[in-house]
C-alpha cells in the first residue's frame, strides 16, 4: 500500500500525468472518483490524505467523515463552494491554485473596460445592421477616467497595471490590503466602497465569493454609483445582486455592465441582462487560456506535495488552520508540520 | 475596554515615544516605558503590558518566557525590517505574536542600493580621489558597462528587491531574481525574470544585490562559491545585512580581481574596525548603515510600531507577522485589516 492516498475529484478520464510528476519523488496511489452524492463522495474520500477537486464536494458532511486527509486542494481559484470552517475544524488546509489565471482574468476586465468604453459590441451590430451614425456611441478617453478596483489581489493588481498603459487613475477599496502594497502600486485607496462607487467610472470587482462579499454591490452602491458608470464583474456572480444591477440598469441609474459571470450558470437565456444592448458578457471564461489550463493542474498538484512533504503549501486560503494542523497530522501519524 | 489596554515601549530614555503611542492615543490607550539595559526591570515591567514595542536592538529571549503563555504581554513589535537581534522559536515556544514595521524603508533601502550601484558601475570612488587630488585621466575607466541592457540580480525579493527592480527597471536593465519562497508567478508580476539558483544567478549577472533577512539560511550566503562564480566585471552590493557576506571571502575576491567591486552599507561588524581592508579599496564604496533613513521613513516605521501593537494587544494578527509558525501554538486572531478601519471598530467598541 502507498504511504498518501490522493483521491482526484471530477471526470474519471481526466488525465493525471502532471499530477504524477508534482509528486514523482512522494510514495503516492491516485483514486479518481466523480461521486454523484454525497454518500459516494464520503466513501471515496474517508481515509484519503489528500482530496483533489474539480467537482466541488467541499461540504462538512464529506470533509467531517474525513479520517485523515490533510489538503483539500482546488483546481480553481474560488472556494466559495467548500464550507470552509469544516477545513478549519477537522485541520484540513485548504488551497487554490492561485495566480494560475491571473493574467487572464485580468486580460479579460481590461478587455470588458475597452470594450464598454469603446461600445465595441454595440458599433458592431450597428455597423452589421446597415447603420453608420459615427455620433451615436459617444465615449470618454480612458486617460481622463477613474478605475475603481474592489478587491485588490494578485488580479486586481494587474488590471491596475495594466490600465495604468492606458493613463487611468486607480481607486482601490479593500481592507485587508497592507498600506506598503498599495503604495508600491502607487493607486489611491479609500476606506468606504460607497466612496469608491461614488467616484469611479469602471466598479470592477475582484474579490473571492464568501459571507462578506456575497451581494456586496446592491441596489446602495448602483445609487451611490455615477449614471455614467460601468460595473465590471470578473469574480463570482452572487457578489453582485443581480436583480438590483437589472433594476439600475432600467432605470439608467448605471450606464452598463461587462459580465463574465452571473447568480445561476449557465445564466437563464431570458434573463433581462442578456437582452440590454449596453450589457457585454461572456459564460465564466474569463480565467480560460492554453495555458491556464496546465498552470491550475500544477499549481493544485504542487500545493498538495508540499502538504504531503510536511511543508506549508505557498497557496493556503485558510490560515487560521494553522492551530488544527498538528492535531490532524498526530491522527494521520506523522511528525508535527513545520 | 480599550482603555485598560498598555503598552510598553523598551527603549533608550531620550527617545520620544510620541510617534509609537499615537495608535494607542487613538483608543484611549497608554504607552509605558523602560530602559531597554535592564533585563530585570523589563521582566517587571512586562507582567503589567499587554504588548511591547523594542526598538530593535538584541533582547534576551528570557524576556520570553515572561510573556505568550506565561504572562499578559502576548507579543512584540520591533523597529525596523530585520529581526536577527530576535530569538524567534524562543517567541513561538511561549505563544508570543511578532511584528516587525515592515516597508517603512523600502523606498530609502532602493534609493540606496540604486545610489550604491551607480556609484560602483561609474567607478565613482576612485575618480572623486583621482580628480580631487589633481589628476585628470582617463585611464582607469575601462571596462564600464552601459548600465541599460546589463542585468541586476536581485537576491530576496520582498517589498525592496521589489521596489529595486522597479528603479533598475527605469534604467533599461534586465532584472532577475532568486527568492525560493516566492512563487514564480509573483516574481514575473514585476516583470522580473525568476532564476532559479544562487549559483545561476551569480554568473549570469552584471550586479548583485541581496535584499534578504539575516538567519540560519542567509548567513554568510555570498562567500568564495558565489564570487567564484560571478564575473569578473560583476559588482556587489549590499544594503541588506552585514553578515549575509563572507566579508573575508568578499575581500580575497577582490584582491584577486575576481569581481570588480564593491559597495556596501553594512558590515560583520558594526561600527567596523577602522582597519578593515575593504576601506582602502578604490573600487569599494561604503557608508555607515543608513540606507533605511529619512525623517518621513523614520516617523512612519514608529507609528506602524504602534498600530502593530494595538492589533496584537485587541486580538488580532498583525499585519507583518515574522513568527508565523506561533499561529499552530496560539489560539486563532482575527485577520488585519488596514489601521484606518480597524480603528474606527476599536473606537466603535466592537
Amino acid at each position: 500500500m502507498a504511504q498518501h492516498k490522493v483521491v482526484i475529484l471530477g471526470p474519471e478520464d481526466t488525465p493525471i500525468d502532471i499530477e504524477r510528476s508534482e509528486m514523482a519523488d512522494l510514495d503516492v496511489e491516485f483514486v479518481q472518483a466523480n461521486p454523484e452524492s454525497e454518500g459516494e463522495a464520503i466513501e471515496v474520500v474517508k481515509d484519503a490524505d489528500a482530496i483533489m477537486t474539480r467537482a466541488g464536494w467541499g461540504t462538512a458532511a464529506v470533509l467531517d467523515a474525513t479520517e485523515r486527509c490533510q489538503v483539500f486542494a482546488m483546481y480553481s481559484h474560488g472556494f466559495d463552494v467548500i464550507d470552509v470552517e469544516a477545513c478549519n475544524r477537522n485541520g484540513i488546509i485548504l488551497t487554490n491554485s492561485a495566480g494560475m489565471c491571473a493574467e487572464e482574468v485580468s486580460d479579460q476586465a481590461a478587455a470588458f473596460i475597452l470594450a464598454l468604453n469603446r461600445h465595441t459590441v454595440q458599433t458592431t451590430e450597428h455597423v452589421r445592421a446597415g447603420g453608420w451614425d459615427r455620433l451615436a456611441f459617444p465615449c470618454d478617453p480612458l486617460d481622463s477616467q477613474v478605475l475603481g478596483l474592489v478587491g485588490f489581489g494578485n488580479i486586481a493588481r494587474l488590471v491596475a497595471r495594466k490600465m495604468s498603459g492606458w493613463g487611468m487613475e486607480t481607486l482601490v477599496y479593500d481592507p485587508y490590503t497592507s498600506p506598503w502594497v498599495i503604495k508600491e502600486y502607487r493607486v489611491e485607496q479609500v476606506f468606504d466602497l460607497n466612496e469608491l462607487c461614488a467616484a469611479a467610472d469602471y466598479v470592477t470587482i475582484i474579490v473571492p465569493l464568501n459571507d462578506e462579499t456575497r451581494h456586496m454591490i446592491g441596489a446602495e452602491q448602483f445609487k451611490a454609483m455615477k449614471k455614467s458608470a460601468y460595473l465590471v464583474n470578473v469574480c463570482r456572480g452572487p457578489v453582485v445582486n443581480e436583480a438590483a444591477l437589472i433594476d439600475a440598469l432600467n432605470a439608467g441609474e448605471i450606464r452598463g455592465a461587462g459580465l463574465d459571470v452571473f447568480e445561476v450558470e449557465p445564466t437563464p437565456v431570458d434573463n433581462p441582462l442578456l437582452k440590454m444592448p449596453n450589457v457585454i458578457c461572456a459564460p465564466h471564461s474569463a480565467g480560460l487560456s492554453s495555458r491556464s489550463q496546465v498552470l491550475s493542474t500544477q499549481r493544485a498538484a504542487a500545493q498538495v506535495a508540499s502538504v504531503l512533504r510536511g511543508e506549508m503549501p505557498m497557496a493556503v486560503q485558510n490560515p487560521e488552520v494553522a492551530s488544527k494542523i498538528g492535531a490532524r497530522r498526530r491522527a494521520a501519524g506523522l511528525p508535527a508540520a513545520g | 475596554m480599550s482603555s485598560e489596554i498598555r503598552g510598553l515601549y523598551v527603549g533608550p530614555n531620550d527617545i520620544d515615544i510620541e510617534p509609537h503611542s499615537r495608535a494607542f492615543k487613538a483608543i484611549g490607550a497608554e504607552v509605558d516605558r523602560v530602559e531597554d539595559s535592564d533585563l530585570g526591570a523589563i521582566i517587571e515591567a512586562v507582567k503589567d503590558a499587554d504588548v511591547l514595542i523594542s526598538e530593535g536592538h538584541k533582547l534576551d529571549a528570557q524576556l520570553f518566557d515572561h510573556m505568550g503563555f506565561n504572562g499578559r504581554c502576548q507579543g512584540m513589535v520591533s523597529f525596523g525590517h530585520g529581526f536577527d537581534g530576535i530569538d524567534l522559536s524562543a517567541a513561538s515556544d511561549n505563544g508570543v505574536v511578532l511584528s516587525n514595521t515592515a516597508s517603512f524603508g523600502t523606498e530609502e533601502v532602493s534609493n540606496h542600493t540604486m545610489l550604491l550601484f551607480l556609484v560602483a558601475s561609474r567607478k565613482f570612488v576612485l575618480h572623486h580621489k583621482l580628480t580631487s587630488n589633481g589628476q585628470w585621466t582617463r585611464e582607469y575607466l575601462p571596462p564600464m558597462g552601459h548600465i541599460s541592457g546589463q542585468t541586476f540580480g536581485i537576491v530576496g525579493i520582498g517589498n525592496i528587491g521589489r521596489a529595486v527592480a522597479r528603479k533598475a527597471k527605469a534604467f533599461g536593465m534586465n532584472v532577475v531574481a532568486y527568492d525560493p519562497m516566492r512563487p514564480s508567478w509573483d516574481i514575473k508580476e514585476y516583470g522580473v525574470e525568476p532564476i532559479l539558483s544562487l549559483d545561476e544567478l551569480c554568473s549570469v549577472s552584471d550586479y548583485v544585490s541581496p535584499h534578504v533577512y539575516l538567519s540560519d539560511s542567509t548567513y554568510h550566503m555570498f562567500s568564495d562559491r558565489q564570487f567564484e562564480l560571478m564575473k569578473t566585471t560583476a559588482y556587489l552590493i549590499n544594503c541588506s545585512r552585514g553578515p549575509v557576506v563572507d566579508e573575508a571571502a568578499l575581500i580575497r575576491a577582490l584582491q584577486s580581481g575576481q569581481i570588480a567591486g564593491a559597495a556596501l552599507d553594512v558590515f560583520e561588524q558594526e561600527p567596523p574596525d577602522p582597519d578593515n581592508p575593504l576601506f582602502k579599496m578604490d573600487n569599494v564604496a561604503v557608508t555607515n548603515h543608513y540606507a533605511s533613513y529619512s525623517e518621513i521613513a523614520w516617523d512612519r516605521a514608529q507609528s506602524q510600531l504602534g498600530e502593530e501593537a494595538v492589533r496584537i494587544a485587541t486580538g488580532s494578527w498583525p499585519m507583518s507577522h515574522i513568527n508565523p509558525d506561533v499561529r499552530h501554538k496560539v489560539p486563532n486572531r482575527t485577520t488585519p485589516i488596514q489601521w484606518e478601519l480597524y480603528v474606527q471598530q476599536l473606537q466603535a467598541g466592537k
